[in-house]
């Protein structure tokens, strides 16, 4: 109460003050936020950034204290850290002394040889925890002479030490235990982390920004280089901080407005390009995996033997291929040896030994390839809403059923698959509420904390590993009297994945459960589970069938399941789904049917 | 820490001088810092950023990538970001200086790229360094095919050395 009878002594000593006016272009630049309360609160949490006291609540002082600075010819060195603020005012119309000579920021500028501004997506990486959801960063676009490799990337991040174990560093993401902060690096280091060491695809997104937005986005980014905020996974991350910094040059874009609770990369991306006039052209660049792939996929039968001789015997004479598919196989081979030594499957001595030995022989011929280069890829913009919300009608054990469930994030392998990672899914606090009609009970039938998968297929080149994490609060039926009661559950599987064909892939994976609740005997069980699945996808049609056995601590987590979900989407955003499940277990079975409506928005 | 002091602002901008004042640099100061700082060897070891620069950047097996701290956070203990970046090879995390500077850099950075293009005779690195060199990216394209086993004489050939080895070949041309 008193910080809020607080807060309307500032507001009203503001408007008495009778100071510079200000307007959504100051907000934005100074990062501030309405708060629920009233009043403005600054995302930016070092006292760096402000040059009043009260900076971080006022942006009437603030305003005040910038133009006070601007106004005499001390602190130079002050000045030299808020060139924006500076252009701002002169903007406004304020008598200000000259801008001082900042060795710094000129050297900056120098470097950086500002051209443009482009957004870049990354798609999801599923060997790392915080980077499922895809990452978004800016790149400052060159003119230096060249390519766009010489350009920057501008990433903002949490700065952590490194050395947290997950769960620490789980506690500490989430909470606001790290502090977040802007980094500049040449865009080819961005290109060397994201497609080659991670295997991520990078989507260009270049924004129209005038030269004088584009004046004002540097010098902002020069602004903000220099400070830090406190960084909170799902709300204050790594997109969300760069739709305020697109606000602070285009206030009218108010793309932070759209993101006050999760800001996931994706969503960012989307808001972005349903701006008007701001995205000018969209690029892709594969990831090295990508890449090879879709070489190998082009090579002939001939070229394919070839190929692999090469990569597992390193036999590179090829005789009997001509100059142009030598060329094919030989680049293709030296792209799957950079995975490979990426992929810890190759000592530095052998990697070098064949990666020179590779090029010596392709720079003996004369010919190009004529494989073509990968050059576009399924749009993630194109990509069904990450919120789902279901509707649904069912059977279970002839009793008749009504459904309802909500979903925040992200994506079901049966969801429709266009513009995700193929095989990855991540299903974040769905919730499903259920009514039986006969018993007029209505319950809640299952909450999914977060629920992780990654089916990806061997084949010879590539042999990653299919994962499942699931933790979730069910009801569950006790086969010794028929209840049912809420357990908590954690899943943790590990297996292969191999595709019969593009659009059908099979799974096994060895899934082990810790089952706590207080109407299992003895409060909990341990259990593991030997699981085969199919997953097939065809696009607008999507299936997925398991059958696990599941040999438990306890007679009542002993089973045999089998589960067949299946969805066919009428629009990008709307699908009909279908489940069974039926569970053996000790002649108390489950059998279970529903059918529902799923709605992305 | 240590290679940004290389950079210093009397190293002269006529590139062939600067990248051979760095080879030696690179030298006293890889001697210097293995004694004193042996955990950081790699910091100033050149070859640590050609063929296989990867390796100290990268992860290390399946599992701790699993358990990986963000991606998204930057390894840093630093508190400025801007002017001091974290960017693997290059101490201030941007792209800076004269030709032979830049070159060396991007070179210790994109050597794996640069050897495929070259033997190749084409790519995108070859015409970002045409770009640096400000000559034209076809024919660096085809003097760096037709000359590849002189810049690659073998897989062992660190960033400095093919650095030196292109600005000789740019020169005879």
């Amino acid at each position: 109460m008193m910080r809020f009878i607080c807060f309307l002594c500032i507001c009203f000593w503001a408007n008495i003050a009778n100071g510079a006016p200000v307007d959504n272009e100051w907000l934005a630049l100074g990062h501030y936020r309405p708060q629920i309360f009233g009043g403005y609160k600054s995302t930016i949490d070092t006292d760096n950034f402000f040059l009043s006291p009260k900076g971080k609540i006022s942006p009437q002082d603030e305003l005040q204290a910038t133009i006070d600075l601007f106004s005499n010819n001390q602190n130079e060195d002050k000045k030299c850290l808020f060139p924006a603020r500076y252009k701002y005012l002169q903007q406004k119309g304020y008598a200000l002394k000259s801008f001082p000579k900042c060795e710094k920021l000129e050297e900056f500028y120098a470097d950086l040889q500002p051209a443009g501004v482009t957004l870049l997506f990354t798609d999801a990486y599923m060997n790392n925890p915080s980077s499922l959801f895809g990452h978004t960063l800016l790149r400052i676009d060159t003119k230096r002479k060249g390519t766009q490799l010489l350009a920057h990337g501008a990433n903002y991040g949490a700065f952590t030490n490194g050395k947290e174990n997950s769960a620490l560093f789980a506690i500490l993401g989430l909470t606001g235990g790290y502090y977040g902060g802007f980094t500049v690096k040449p865009y080819y280091d961005v290109i060397n982390t994201y497609n080659n060491l991670e295997n991520r695809d990078i989507w260009e997104l270049n924004l129209d920004f005038s030269p004088k937005e584009l004046d004002f986005f540097v010098a902002h980014l020069w602004e903000i280089g220099h400070v830090q905020s406190r960084y909170y996974f799902f709300s204050r991350n790594c997109s969300y901080m760069l739709m305020e910094m697109l606000d602070a040059v285009r206030p009218s874009l108010k793309l932070a407005d759209d993101f006050p609770v999760q800001a996931i990369p994706l969503d960012t991306l989307k808001a972005v390009y349903s701006r008007q006039g701001l995205v000018k052209e969209i690029y892709y660049r594969p990831s090295r995996q990508a890449k090879i792939k879709y070489r190998y996929n082009q090579m002939s039968e001939t070229e394919r033997a070839a190929y692999i001789e090469a990569i597992k015997n390193q036999k590179y004479e090829m005789s009997n291929l001509s100059e142009e598919e030598r060329s094919n196989v030989l680049e293709t081979a030296y792209q799957y040896v950079q995975y490979q030594y990426v992929a810890k499957d190759l000592e530095l001595k052998d990697y070098r030994k064949r990666s020179f030995d590779l090029l010596k022989a392709r720079s003996n011929q004369n010919e190009q390839g004529k494989i073509k280069e990968l050059r576009s890829g399924a749009s993630p913009l194109d990509t069904h809403e990450a919120m789902r919300a279901t509707i649904g009608t069912g059977m279970k054990n002839g009793q008749s059923f009504q459904e309802i469930s909500y979903r925040p994030a992200y994506h079901s392998l049966t969801d429709n698959n266009y513009g995700f990672l193929r095989g990855a899914e991540i299903n974040f606090l769905n919730t499903i509420v259920r009514h039986y009609d006969n018993s007029n009970k209505t319950v809640l039938q299952e909450l999914d904390m977060v629920g992780i998968k990654s089916i990806s297929p061997m084949d010879e080149m590539f042999k990653p590993i299919s994962y499942a994490i699931d933790a979730k609060i069910e009801r569950m039926m006790m086969p010794d009297d028929e209840d049912e009661g809420y357990v908590f559950k954690l899943k943790v599987g590990g297996g292969v994945s191999y595709a019969l064909s593009d659009k059908i892939w099979t799974y096994a994976m060895i899934n082990n459960y810790a089952v706590y609740g207080g109407s299992l005997a003895r409060n909990q069980y341990m259990a593991v589970g030997g699981m085969l699945g199919v997953f097939a996808d065809f696009g607008n049609w999507r299936l997925l069938a398991e059958t696990e056995k599941i040999w438990a601590t306890q007679k009542s987590g002993s089973t045999i399941r089998y589960k067949i979900e299946s969805a066919y989407s009428l629009s990008k955003n709307t699908a009909l789904a279908a489940e069974y499940l039926y569970q053996q277990n000790y002649g108390h079975d489950v059998d279970e049917f529903v059918l529902s409506g799923r709605f992305y928005f | 820490m240590y290679k940004s002091r290389i950079y210093g602002k009397n190293v002269t901008d006529n590139f062939l001088t600067e990248v051979k004042l760095m080879n030696k640099l690179y030298l006293s100061l890889f001697a210097a810092g293995l004694a004193a700082f042996a955990s950081d060897v790699h910091a100033i070891d050149s070859t640590g950023c050609g063929l296989g620069s990867m390796a100290w950047r990268g992860q290390s097996g399946i599992a701790p990538q699993v358990l990986a701290v963000t991606t998204n956070a930057s390894f840093g203990t630093q508190t400025f970001g801007i002017t001091f970046g974290t960017s693997g090879c290059d101490p201030n995390g941007r792209v800076t200086g004269g030709t032979g500077r830049m070159m060396l850099a991007f070179l210790e950075n994109n050597m794996e790229q640069y050897a495929m293009d070259a033997a190749a005779g084409y790519g995108e690195t070859i015409d970002t360094l045409a770009g640096i060199l400000n000559m034209d990216s076809a024919k660096l394209g085809e003097m760096s095919k037709q000359n590849f086993a002189v810049l690659f004489p073998n897989e062992n050939i660190d960033a400095v050395t093919l650095t030196l080895n292109v600005m000789e070949m740019v020169k005879q041309a």
